[in-house]
């Protein structure tokens, strides 16, 4: 069909070779210009979908501060671009947006080192993945084994991560390595609705479906000599991501603010061209709630995310007979990619604090950065690049030139193909198979997942990673590739 | 709120829907003679899209009530889309057939009735109903209806 496939005839101004400007004057109604983090053979794909539009629509926000931003891996979304990032000024009418966030409030990812190399696993790799996949619940509305109560769910709502660790599913230490230390401040129970407590209680601990997975992994290229010497990592070990979110318990309370604050594009006669960008000033009643909720849904993908790790520490045990401490399982970082937060910047000589919407984009602290733990000073924040199944992911780290995307990089590969497409087009068995032949295992739950979530439907990360890279807004520090996957 | 009761259907083969190409999510159109079909279509596409029956294992059947209100039709598809996704994660159910028992553009009265999900292969998650490109018109004959699913 042709909707969507039409290619888009936006103004594009050069900016450098990884920069592209949609100038204000495109629609009238922009506040600001759409900056676009691309180059040439990324932008070809770009523009065959709506992504750079809506780039365009966002800079329609209230109070939206410097520029509409597209990371490399961006794609179309509903409202929000995916790879979208937009700060806007409560001082000045800047609007919080639940489109900008997204349902999976705070999917992320993490990162877990092992002290193994490949060849250390190599012969177990079967064991290990099947152990994954039984221990680890995954697919659509998959229910956790750790069971919570509606009392101590709303203690994760509040305790995030922290909650998981007091349960003995982690130390201190893995709340150090995680974005705001697993539990934003302010996080309000009594805006969440009954509803999403239903959803939530009994998903806590499950990795979903879709793109989310569980990944060992192994380093097959460094970087940053400095920045690998300093997180313990070397060519040949062994790591694995997890990336998931909230769940449903993030998509109803994504739903209900949608709902909520449709109202409030009347009340405070904010314009936007899509419904799905409505949204209402930060210091609104109707925005603060949608905070004080959104902030809940973070600190439940944080738990979620700890409690995976446990469960996938508990399969390492159970595979190679040692504890998880004497494997070197510590966690490298755990970071968001779906989320708005208040932070401080200068913004023309003064501090102000903003709200920034990262809509698929990870935030990337450079050195220094005062919200980072001490063992990220020096080096900057791990930024954790998941790729498709068949080729790599990164991890990077944040840089002081960040600055210039409010300290935001992109979140993935990004999609090529829809996943009508890839399901037409990609036989899944043979596709098994040829990953198999690679030395990548997989197990998943859904069979269309294997083949809407094959290498052929998404961008090549290492393109994605090298726009990042060169433009400054992050470092890469080594890349891996996949040998055992889990999908939901 | 949720009514339980165990009753039978007869099966139906559902296709009232065409799907509209989008990069990262699902969209639908649907068409039919009035409302009432227009919603009952769009309905029964979240669960064709998202499931796929496997032997009946735990026969009951639920009925869901659902009732929504909005300013528009536009707001009432998506409200009526997203209860639907909503109630149905929320009680583990798939729902296999929905009688309309009043509809107008500000107004539904519905009845879902849902089938355990575990009689059910799900393969896509839908999380929500989006106001992305939404549409809900009427030409002269039929009622059609666009929306893009995130999925």
């Amino acid at each position: 069909m042709s909707e969507g496939k039409m290619p888009d005839n936006i103004p594009l101004e050069k900016i450098d070779d990884f920069r592209w400007r949609i100038p204000r004057s495109y629609k009238p109604g922009m506040r600001v210009d759409g900056l676009i983090y691309a180059d040439e053979k990324l932008l070809k794909d770009i523009r065959q979908d709506k992504a750079l539009e809506q780039v365009a629509n966002v800079a329609f926000l209230p109070g939206i501060v410097k520029a509409s931003m597209a990371m490399p891996d961006i794609h179309w979304g509903y409202g929000f671009p995916i790879g979208g990032v937009a700060a806007t000024d409560p001082e000045k009418g800047g609007v919080v947006s639940p489109g900008g966030v997204g349902f999976d409030i705070n999917c992320g990812v993490r990162l877990v080192k092992t002290n193994f190399q490949y060849d250390d696993i190599k012969s177990k790799l079967k064991e290990l993945v099947y152990a994954l996949f039984s221990d680890v619940p995954c697919g659509v509305g998959s229910k956790g084994d750790i069971r919570v109560t509606s009392k101590e769910e709303k203690q994760i709502l509040t305790k995030g991560s922290k909650w998981a660790v007091e349960q003995g599913f982690g130390t201190q230490e893995d709340l150090e390595c995680t974005e705001e230390y697993g539990a934003i401040p302010d996080a309000d129970p009594d805006a969440v609705s009954e509803r999403a407590y239903e959803r939530g209680r009994a998903q806590a601990g499950t990795l979903g479906s879709g793109n989310h997975f569980l990944e060992v992994q192994v380093i097959d290229q460094l970087y940053g000599r400095e920045e690998c010497d300093s997180l313990g990592l070397d060519l040949g070990q062994v790591v694995v991501m997890i990336h998931s979110g909230s769940r449903g318990f993030g998509y109803q309370i994504c739903d209900d603010y949608v709902r909520t604050m449709m109202p409030c594009l009347k009340k405070y006669g904010i314009n936007v061209p899509d419904r799905q960008l409505v949204c209402a000033p930060v210091n609104s009643p109707e925005a603060q709630q949608y905070l004080g909720a959104m902030r809940c849904a973070a600190n439940y993908a944080w738990n979620n995310r700890q409690c995976l790790m446990h469960l996938t520490r508990k399969a390492f045990e159970k595979i190679f007979g040692m504890s998880w401490q004497k494997m070197g399982m510590s966690l490298i970082y755990d970071v968001a990619h779906n989320i708005a937060k208040l932070e401080k910047y200068e913004i023309d000589g003064k501090e102000k604090t903003l709200c920034v919407h990262r809509k698929g984009a990870t935030r990337a602290f450079g050195p220094g950065h005062p919200a980072l733990p001490q063992k990220y000073k020096k080096i900057g924040q791990p930024v954790i690049i998941p790729g498709d199944m068949g080729r790599n992911s990164y991890l990077l780290v944040g840089t002081k030139k960040a600055e210039e995307t409010f300290y935001s990089a992109c979140h993935g590969a990004g999609r090529l193909k829809s996943r009508t497409a890839a399901a037409r087009s990609i036989n899944s068995d043979m596709l098994l198979k040829e990953l198999e032949s690679k030395g990548i295992i997989v197990k998943a739950s859904g069979r269309a997942t294997v083949a809407e979530e094959a290498p052929q439907a998404y961008k090549d990360v290492n393109d994605v990673v090298d726009v990042v890279h060169n433009a400054g807004i992050s470092k890469r520090v080594c890349r891996m590739r996949p040998v055992g996957v889990i999908k939901g | 709120m949720a009514h339980h009761f165990l009753f039978t259907l007869p099966k139906k083969a559902v296709k009232n829907y065409e799907l509209l190409e989008h990069t990262a999510d699902i969209g639908i159109r649907v068409k039919a003679s009035d409302l009432a079909g227009l919603f009952k279509s769009a309905g029964l596409a979240i669960t064709d899209i998202s499931a796929e029956k496997l032997k009946t294992q735990y026969p009951e059947k639920h009925k869901i009530v659902i009732d929504q209100k909005a300013d528009n039709v536009e707001e009432l598809f998506f409200n009526w889309l997203n209860e639907l996704l909503s109630a149905g994660a929320a009680e583990g159910l798939i729902f296999e057939d929905i009688q309309i028992n009043q509809i107008n553009e500000n107004f539904i009265d519905a009845i879902a009735i849902g089938s355990d999900i575990r009689n059910y292969k799900v393969n896509t998650e839908i999380k929500a109903a989006t106001y992305h490109q939404l549409k809900v018109q009427k030409t002269d004959l039929l009622w059609q209806a666009e929306v893009i699913f995130d999925v």
